[in-house]
Order: C-alpha cells, then sequence, then structure tokens
C-alpha cells in the first residue's frame, strides 16, 4: 500500500515538474513569437542609428522576424544626432510612422515628457517577460529602462567605455625597469588612478620616442563630452548643488580634469585634440598608441573579430591582436556613453506587434545571437551574455574581455539626464572645443556653468530640480 | 494691297484706343487657367512663410506646445540673444572676405580664359568641378586635407619647412577661418567664372576693337569696356553669391561645427542646432523670419543699386 502511495505520489510529482519545466521552456523570445503569429501580414517600422548598428535589423533580425512570423520589418535609418528630433517631431505630427523606437537612454525623460514613449509594463506582464528582464545587467536594468517606476524602455547595448592597453608594452621588462627606476614604483599594468596613467603615458612616450605613443584619446567634443563626464565625477565633482539647482561644472575638479587633459596631450600624439573615433582607432589598431579608452567595439575589432566583414572593411587591419589588455578605466568608473534601449512608439498603430518584436529581439536567446554578430555594433548587457562559453570562445582573450564589460556594468556612471540635457550637453561640447583652442580652463567651465544656470532658468528651475533629483537619486549617477 | 502687306509696305492701320475686352466667359477661362499654378505657388511658397510667422508668436518648444498668441515674446529674446549677432557677425565676416576674392579669382579667370588657349575646353570642364560637388561633401573632404594626421596640406607645408608641422585648421582659432575661406573659395569661385566668362564671351567685339583703336591698353579696356558691359550679370553673380554665403552651413559645419566654442557658427547652423537639435520651435521661427527679411531687405537694395529691377 505504501509503495503504491509512494508511487503514485512520485508520478505525481514528475507530471508536475514536466509541467513546469515545459512552461518554463518556453522562452520570452519564443512567447513573442507565438503572439505574434496573429498579426502575420502587418508591417511595421523601426527607427535605428544609421550605419553598422543598422546591419542588425537589415541583414539579420528583420529577415528572421519576417520567417518567424510573417511580421514585416521596415527599418527607418536615422544617423544618432538627428534621432532624437526625427522620433520628436513624428510623435508630433502623430503620423504613426514609426512603431518601435531606438533610444539613447538619456533622452528617455524628455521623450516620456512628450508623451512620446508607450509605458510597456502592460505587455511586460502579459508577455511573461519580467522574469528575463532580471538577466539584464544591473547598471543597465536599473538605470535605463525605467522613468519614474514604469518601464518605458528594454535596456540593449551595453555602451560603457573600456580601457585598452598593450601587454606587451606595459609589460615590456625594460619599459618596467626603467620606469621604476625614474619613478620610484612598479610600473602598474594597467594604471588604476589618473595619476598613474599620466606617469605611464608620459614615460612611454618618452621612453620609446613616440614609437608607440603612451596613450591617444578621442579629444574631439563630441566624444570629449561622455569623457569629461566621467572623469569629472571620478574626481568627486557634482554636476548641480542639489538644493539651488546651481551648476557646479565649474567647481575645483572640473578645472582639475581640463588642466589634467592638457597636461596630458603633451604625451599624446600631435594633433590628437581634433581626434575623433576613428583616428583614434586607426592609431591604436596600428600600433600607434600603447593605452586608449572607447566603447566595446575597440576591443573586438582590435583582436579581428569580424573585421574580415565587408561592412567592416574601413576598420583598419588590427596590427595587436593578442596584445590588448581590457580594464575598467583610471578610477574605476566608467561612462556609460550612449547606449540604447528599445521602445514603442506612442504614436504607433501596431503597439502590440511593435512591442512583440522588441521583446524578441531584446529576449536572452536572441540578444545573445545579436550581441555576437560580427558586423553589428550592439555590445553585451545580460548577465548570461558575459557568461556565454560561445561568445568567450570567439578569440582567445574574449574571456577578459568580457570580464571587463561584466565590471563596467557594475560600476559604470550614467550619461547626465534631465530635461532638454542636449542643451547642456552642447554648452560643455562648446567647453571643449574652447579647450583646444587654447582658453583659460576656469574662464571656459565658468562660461559653460553660466549657459547651464541660464538653461536651467528657462526651463524653470523647480521642474528641472526634480528631473535632477530624480537623475541624481540612480545607483549610478555617482561614484558610491 | 495683300502683295503690299505680305511684303510689309503697307500703311498700318491706326491702333484702336483701347482694345475691347474680351467676354467675360473668356476672362475666366483664363483665370481658371491659372489657378492651379497659382495655388502651388501660394501652398509652396506663401504657406510656410505665413505658418513660420504664425509659430514666431507661439511657444512651442521640446516641453511645451503652447499655440497661444505670446505678442513679440521670441524677437524680444532674439534682440538679446547675443550668440545670434555673433552668428550674424560671423556669417557677414565670411561674406565680406569670400565674395571679393571669389569675384576677383572668377573675373581673372574669365579674362584669362576669354581669349583662345589651347585645351581651353578641358580646362574649363575642369575649373566648373568643384561647383558641382555637394557642399557637405566638399566640405569634409577639406577636412581630411586638413586633417593632422591623414591630410596632405600640413604634409606638404612640413615638406615646404623642412620640419613636422602640426597645424591643427579645425581646431585652433587661428587657422579655423582661413579653413573655411579656402574650402568655401574653392568651391564657388568657378560658379563666378562660368557667369562672367558667359558675360564677358557675349560683348560685342566692336566695343573692344574700337577701344584698341583709340589707343586704350588691357586694364583700362578691362574697366572702361568689358565691365561696365557685364554690369548687370555681375551685379546677379554677386547677388546670388551673397544669398548663398548668408546661408552657408555645410562647409562650416563638415569643418567646425561652429567652433572652436561658436567661434565660426554662421546664423544657418545656429539656426539648425536651435530648430533641429534643441527643437525651440517657436523661437526658431522668429529667427527665420528675422533672416527673411534681412535677406528681402538686401535683395532689394541690391536690385535697386543695379537697377535689375526695371
Amino acid at each position: 500500500m505504501n509503495r503504491r502511495r509512494m508511487l503514485r505520489t512520485t508520478a505525481g510529482i514528475a507530471l508536475v515538474a514536466g509541467f513546469a519545466t515545459a512552461a518554463s521552456a518556453q522562452q520570452a523570445d519564443d512567447i513573442a513569437v507565438e503572439a505574434a503569429k496573429r498579426y502575420r501580414g502587418t508591417e511595421i517600422t523601426i527607427v535605428w542609428e544609421a550605419g553598422l548598428q543598422s546591419l542588425d535589423p537589415l541583414n539579420f533580425s528583420g529577415p528572421l522576424w519576417e520567417k518567424l512570423t510573417g511580421i514585416k520589418v521596415n527599418v527607418i535609418e536615422v544617423p544618432t544626432a538627428e534621432m532624437f528630433t526625427k522620433i520628436l517631431q513624428e510623435h508630433r505630427a502623430g503620423s504613426g510612422a514609426y512603431d518601435a523606437l531606438n533610444v539613447i537612454p538619456s533622452w528617455m525623460a524628455d521623450l516620456v515628457r512628450a508623451g512620446a514613449l508607450e509605458p510597456l509594463d502592460p505587455y511586460v506582464d502579459k508577455y511573461g517577460y519580467r522574469e528575463e528582464l532580471e538577466d539584464i545587467a544591473p547598471v543597465y536594468r536599473d538605470n535605463q529602462m525605467k522613468v519614474g517606476d514604469t518601464i518605458y524602455g528594454f535596456p540593449d547595448d551595453g555602451d560603457v567605455f573600456v580601457f585598452y592597453y598593450r601587454k606587451d608594452v606595459l609589460g615590456d621588462p625594460d619599459i618596467q625597469r626603467a620606469f621604476k627606476a625614474k619613478l620610484g614604483y612598479d610600473l602598474p599594468v594597467p594604471p588604476k588612478t589618473w595619476k598613474e596613467f599620466r606617469d605611464v603615458a608620459c614615460f612611454v612616450t618618452q621612453h620609446t620616442g613616440g614609437k608607440p605613443y603612451g596613450a591617444a584619446f578621442f579629444r574631439e567634443a563630441v566624444y570629449g563630452q561622455f569623457m569629461f563626464q566621467e572623469r569629472f565625477r571620478v574626481e568627486g565633482g557634482r554636476f548641480f548643488d542639489p538644493d539651488t539647482m546651481k551648476a557646479t561644472v565649474n567647481s575645483e575638479a572640473g578645472v582639475r580634469v581640463f588642466e589634467a587633459w592638457r597636461e596630458e596631450n603633451a604625451c599624446m600624439p600631435p594633433g590628437v585634440e581634433s581626434w575623433g573615433f576613428v583616428e583614434n582607432l586607426a592609431a591604436f589598431l596600428a600600433g600607434d598608441t600603447a593605452m586608449t579608452i572607447s566603447w566595446p567595439p575597440y576591443g573586438r575589432w582590435a583582436a579581428g573579430y569580424g573585421t574580415e566583414e565587408q561592412a567592416l572593411a574601413w576598420v583598419p587591419k588590427s596590427k595587436i591582436a593578442g596584445k590588448v589588455g581590457y580594464a575598467l578605466p583610471p578610477g574605476g568608473h566608467p561612462q556609460l556613453a550612449a547606449g540604447f534601449s528599445l521602445a514603442v512608439s506612442a504614436s504607433s498603430r501596431h503597439k502590440e506587434a511593435a512591442y512583440l518584436f522588441i521583446q524578441w529581439l531584446n529576449s536572452k536567446d536572441t540578444s545573445l545571437k545579436r550581441v555576437q554578430l560580427p558586423y553589428a555594433l550592439r555590445d553585451p548587457f545580460r548577465t548570461s551574455h558575459f557568461a556565454s562559453a560561445e561568445y568567450q570562445a570567439k578569440w582567445p582573450d574574449a574571456p577578459a574581455y568580457l570580464a571587463a564589460l561584466q565590471a563596467g556594468a557594475v560600476t559604470g556612471l550614467l550619461d547626465l539626464s534631465l530635461i532638454q540635457t542636449d542643451k547642456y550637453e552642447e554648452a560643455l561640447r562648446q567647453g571643449i572645443s574652447r579647450l583646444w583652442a587654447g582658453e583659460d580652463p576656469k574662464r571656459i567651465l565658468d562660461d559653460v556653468a553660466a549657459q547651464w544656470d541660464a538653461i536651467t532658468e528657462r526651463v524653470g528651475l523647480d521642474r528641472q530640480r526634480e528631473a535632477y533629483g530624480q537623475w541624481a537619486a540612480k545607483p549610478n549617477a555617482y561614484p558610491r | 494691297m495683300i502683295r503690299d502687306r505680305l511684303a510689309g509696305t503697307a500703311p498700318r492701320e491706326a491702333a484702336p484706343a483701347s482694345a475691347p475686352r474680351p467676354p467675360w466667359r473668356e476672362r475666366w477661362f483664363r483665370y481658371l487657367m491659372v489657378v492651379p499654378a497659382v495655388t502651388v505657388i501660394l501652398f509652396v511658397g506663401l504657406f510656410p512663410l505665413v505658418y513660420t510667422l504664425l509659430v514666431s508668436f507661439q511657444r512651442i518648444d521640446l516641453v511645451e506646445e503652447d499655440t497661444r498668441f505670446h505678442g513679440l515674446v521670441n524677437y524680444a529674446r532674439l534682440l538679446a540673444d547675443e550668440r545670434f549677432r555673433e552668428a550674424l557677425g560671423h556669417t557677414f565676416l565670411i561674406m565680406g572676405i569670400a565674395l571679393p576674392v571669389e569675384l576677383i579669382l572668377g573675373l581673372l579667370l574669365a579674362l584669362l580664359l576669354l581669349e583662345r588657349l589651347p585645351g581651353k575646353p578641358i580646362f574649363i570642364a575642369l575649373l566648373v568641378l568643384p561647383v558641382v560637388i555637394s557642399p557637405i561633401v566638399a566640405g569634409s573632404a577639406w577636412r581630411l586635407l586638413f586633417d593632422n594626421r591623414f591630410g596632405p596640406v600640413n604634409q606638404i607645408l612640413s615638406w615646404m619647412v623642412g620640419e613636422p608641422l602640426t597645424i591643427l585648421w579645425t581646431v585652433h582659432p587661428r587657422y579655423v577661418y582661413p579653413a573655411i575661406l579656402v574650402a568655401e573659395i574653392w568651391q564657388w569661385t568657378p560658379f563666378m567664372f562660368l557667369l562672367l566668362l558667359a558675360g564677358l564671351s557675349a560683348v560685342d567685339r566692336a566695343l573692344v576693337e574700337a577701344a584698341q583703336l583709340d589707343g586704350a591698353g588691357y586694364v583700362t579696356i578691362v574697366l572702361r569696356v568689358l565691365l561696365p558691359s557685364i554690369r548687370p550679370i555681375l551685379a546677379v553673380a554677386l547677388l546670388i553669391r551673397a544669398l548663398d554665403l548668408f546661408r552657408l552651413f555645410d562647409v562650416v559645419w563638415a569643418l567646425t561645427r561652429g567652433g572652436p566654442g561658436t567661434m565660426t557658427e554662421t546664423v544657418s547652423i545656429y539656426a539648425y542646432i536651435l530648430g533641429f537639435q534643441q527643437f525651440e520651435t517657436s523661437y526658431t521661427a522668429a529667427l527665420a523670419v528675422v533672416i527673411v527679411l534681412l535677406l528681402s531687405l538686401l535683395v532689394m537694395l541690391a536690385l535697386r543699386r543695379v537697377e535689375i529691377a526695371r
């Protein structure tokens, strides 16, 4: 009798376990595909950054989604600088031309205030996506997904600054010996503070006669403003006084950053002030510089991953494959520079279909394939991406690369996000270009602060204080 | 009589004091025929202007969409906007240098190629090439030419002085204007040249020969015969280029994006930043209205001055 009961109980448990397994086996991508089949024949339009980024929906995810669901995806390619404007213009026009959107997380607050983004919580619950969202790395999930308590976008790109250094140069025994003899301490590989960074960069440049230079960065204001935001906070700077909303970007920390930048330029290649993404990339891949900071694709391309692709023919062939180390930038708090979240347009006429598409794109399984596309620019952003054995086998140093990205996804710092953020950023960009024109750092930053105060006044001090308060309260607004 | 008429020798009949008015149906038919064209012109030309004017009295920006009438608030802000005044100054500075240089170079080239020269058609075709390039492409090409790492300009200058030179053409305040002017003049001098060459080619050779018989030298002929003969063409060429230079955007955007700071920001770049990056719709509309008024004034004065309006 006992045996019979035991058998019956065991059979019952096995049955329940089987159902549970079957239910949990249905991942978010499968759920999205199944649900989307009822929209077969529909066309949806998604806004995507022009260039390499959009090869993902054009060559991979768009055609695959159509094959799986019968929903055709039209991709509207828009340059980054125009994405915000186009999205807002379309929303104001109410044409319903866009269904799904790629938005830079720091814009989300502005777009939500304008009513341009659809709240996603009801869909997330309806299509059982909440559990898979937990797999998104904390820094993105906790900071780039919600406005207030509402989900408006799925973080979809692990854009974080990574510190790249040449292991063969910094690890060269001759250089290490000479460094210690001159500076009195062991050459740090990699440098952990900005002082160490400057010591190493200048020493390598002097020691090698500029072959290679110790370091180089993109100094063009468009990119420089991200680097300023990071380093300013690492040096202890705060953007505003939270009580008065007076800009404090002209504090001692700000001036220190500007002055340090100028001093460091002396140890970098001539003309570095005008370098952008490509100039810096070309120099690093050619082996002309020993250290740099940039977005994750530098690391993949330096290892030679994907550079055989036709779409990446413009990327110079790496002469430093296997020689690159990956780390957090000095100070340990990399900027989460830009990035993208997937959202649904509030004026879309196919909201459900658009939502299902972005859930499928963002899901664990689909996103793992997308971040490995050799030609696309989506960077790993899920815990499961960092742990993926498939990704870790892509090149010998891929585990170290993914470890650096994962570390950045814990301590990274958010882009400043306020009402009309671009106006503040524009003032900062102008300030950086004036720095390279030779003006006094303190004077520049005083002007930037004055411009910021004027913008705050125009926006409305109380509204902006509230917006800043919400942003500053996020876990990764300032180093903790 | 018929023969006389055919031969054109018959006395002309006196024209009636006033032609009889066509019947109303015919008149209405004529009006009806032009209605589509006039509607299109009004819609394409006038509607945006009126709409811009309307928006300039409202308060539409990134944050709010207040379409109530707010009077001259945007215009008052514009008057106090130092950055707008600076942008105007930069625009006029570029215009003040580029326009005469393009005119002089274009004229010299036209005078040179007015004569019969071997390979003249090839020279003209080559000279015209920059005009057919899109300005943003020309600007990007010059950015590359001026680039410190990859560009040939610094390389050539380094060879000339015998040591490596680092001139940051798009960064340093001393060089940004020369860089912009070189690119702008390179692209648009051929346009001036083409118009002036067409004008000079149409000058009656008898006038030149008469002046030569009177003992006039080459410079006198150019100044006293050729230039006065092409005055209307000269005026049109200057007017077109002045308007183009007032709207200058592409080359400056490609080279400096208005920097360093706002040092090379033109009115068009400022309007673009305000309207398309910062979404200050009403304020940008006010700025556009002021620019239209300024340009209309400029055109009217120029036309009156050269008497083309007649």
